[in-house]
């Protein structure tokens, strides 16, 4: 039975790979590889859902993305994230698998508050703790709304920071820099406030 | 530190990230600073919705079985994989696991079926039923639209819900229609409608039945509509769907009176 991945702290390393390699036991450390990755099929799922959108897809999505994985092993560096690359694996697919045959006005969501207004959005309605009890009391269909209403690069930022990943981590997945990892989080995050806001009245 | 310092490291500071020196002066900061306070309790808002409140999609079993039976055992596996056809590589070998689950589920579903009651969805709809029945009792305000009839009551959802509530019954002398008001069916929007049999209220909630996992067995026929009628905690109740909506109806009154009252919603 596999286990799941969803609490899997962000410092989880590949530690059945790495203990098989630098033990040297004559374990194989394709299966100790396979063994680890498929600790975060679950996390991996829930990411393929956000951005695919439905189940179909997403369960596509996954087994492509540990296709490619398995058959990319070798390129693998011991210590390093094994989360973290899996993730980039499955978004440089998704990127090649969905969005270049999708023509969908949904793939350029909300992500573009501007800064300057953030602060003054956060003032406005965050008075008291009534707003924020009103925020607590949201329900499920009504967060993942507004997250779906992110831009996808947006929803992913915001999905890999709540399952632990650094800046520097989210970095590498998305091919950018950490500061625009910064900055896309903030007004991610900004653009989610004021939705969830919104709903919360 | 300067609140755009403050500000820019909010996150880090919730991640645990900062070193204990950086921590302490963002602390002190924001015991002096109201506006970065507010900003952090909004942030710390955010995280704690998310968390605990965005859906989470885990694989499925039929997808984790079909992946661990993918990695391969050894490197000439691996081999054979990475020099299979394009087509087999994607498709072929996970048709091989799920053809065997199938033929698992095949043979195990009556014996699943013999030995599991089939209750189980009905007991999830019936307490959710009951529940709402009750803080529709408890609040001050239950209703935010009084009276007036269907053709009031019902266009004042129109902008409320991503469903029109198919309600045709308007009330009369023995269920008298009180009103109706917005409330959650277990994560989703539902209308709420409030109707009065003598002294008894009676709670009707109307829903998208969609991703309900909802009683196949038992449905007894009322009318036009075929629903399974329970009792919770002293509660009836009525459950059954139409049209790609959900409906319960929840009383403390007789079950043969919201027996005569369910298909009355739907006819009229």
């Amino acid at each position: 039975m596999l286990t799941t991945a969803g609490a899997a702290p962000s410092g989880a390393r590949a530690d059945c790979y790495s203990e098989a390699m630098a033990a040297g036991s004559g374990a194989d450390p394709g299966v100790a590889l396979g063994r680890e990755a498929l600790a975060y099929v679950d996390a991996l799922h829930n990411l393929a859902r956000y951005l695919t959108g439905n189940a179909a897809d997403a369960e596509d999505l996954v087994q492509e993305t540990y296709l490619r994985a398995l058959r990319s092993a070798g390129q693998f560096a011991p210590g390093t994230n094994l989360k973290a690359w899996l993730f980039r694996i499955l978004r440089n697919t998704h990127i090649s698998m969905y969005r270049r045959r999708r023509n969908d006005p949904t793939v350029g969501g909300l992500d573009t508050v501007d800064p300057d207004t953030q602060g003054t959005a956060d003032d406005a309605w965050l008075l008291g703790d009534l707003d924020l009890d009103r925020l607590r009391n949201l329900v499920a269909q009504e967060i993942e709304e507004a997250l779906m209403r992110l831009s996808e690069d947006a929803r992913a930022v915001v999905l890999l920071d709540l399952e632990g990943l650094t800046e520097a981590e989210v970095a590498g997945i998305m091919g950018c820099a950490v500061g625009t990892v910064k900055s896309r989080l903030a007004r991610a995050r900004a653009t989610l406030r004021q939705l969830l806001a919104d709903y919360a009245k | 530190m300067d609140c755009q310092d403050v500000r820019a490291r909010l996150l880090e500071d919730q991640r645990g990230r900062l070193a204990p020196e950086i921590r302490a002066d963002l602390r002190a900061h924001i015991l002096d600073c109201a506006a970065c306070a507010r900003t952090d309790s909004a942030e710390r808002a955010l995280t704690q919705v998310l968390d605990r409140g965005l859906p989470q999609y885990p694989a499925s079993l039929a997808l984790k079985r079909r992946l661990e039976a993918e990695w391969p055992a050894s490197p000439r596996v691996a081999a054979l994989a990475a020099t299979a056809p394009a087509w087999w590589r994607r498709w072929g070998r996970s048709l091989v696991p799920a053809l065997a689950l199938a033929a698992a589920l095949l043979a195990v579903l009556p014996l699943y079926r013999a030995l599991v009651p089939p209750f189980d969805a009905r007991t999830a709809l019936v307490t959710e039923a009951v529940n709402d029945h009750l803080r529709v009792l408890a609040s001050q305000q239950p209703l935010e639209v009084q009276r007036g009839g269907i053709h009031q009551v019902k266009p004042w959802f129109e902008g409320r819900l991503d469903f029109a509530p198919v309600v045709a019954f308007d009330g009369d002398a023995e269920f008298k229609l009180e009103g109706g008001a917005v409330g959650y069916f277990l994560d989703r929007r539902a209308a709420v409608f409030v109707y009065r049999y003598r002294l008894h209220a009676i709670t009707l909630l109307v829903f998208r039945a969609d991703g309900i996992s909802w009683p196949e067995h038992g449905l007894a026929p009322l009318g036009t509509i075929h629903a399974s009628q329970l009792a919770s905690r002293g509660f009836n109740v009525v459950l059954w769907r139409a049209g790609g909506l959900g409906y319960a109806l929840v009383s403390d009154t007789e079950p043969g009176v919201l027996a005569r009252l369910a298909p009355r919603i739907v006819e009229g």
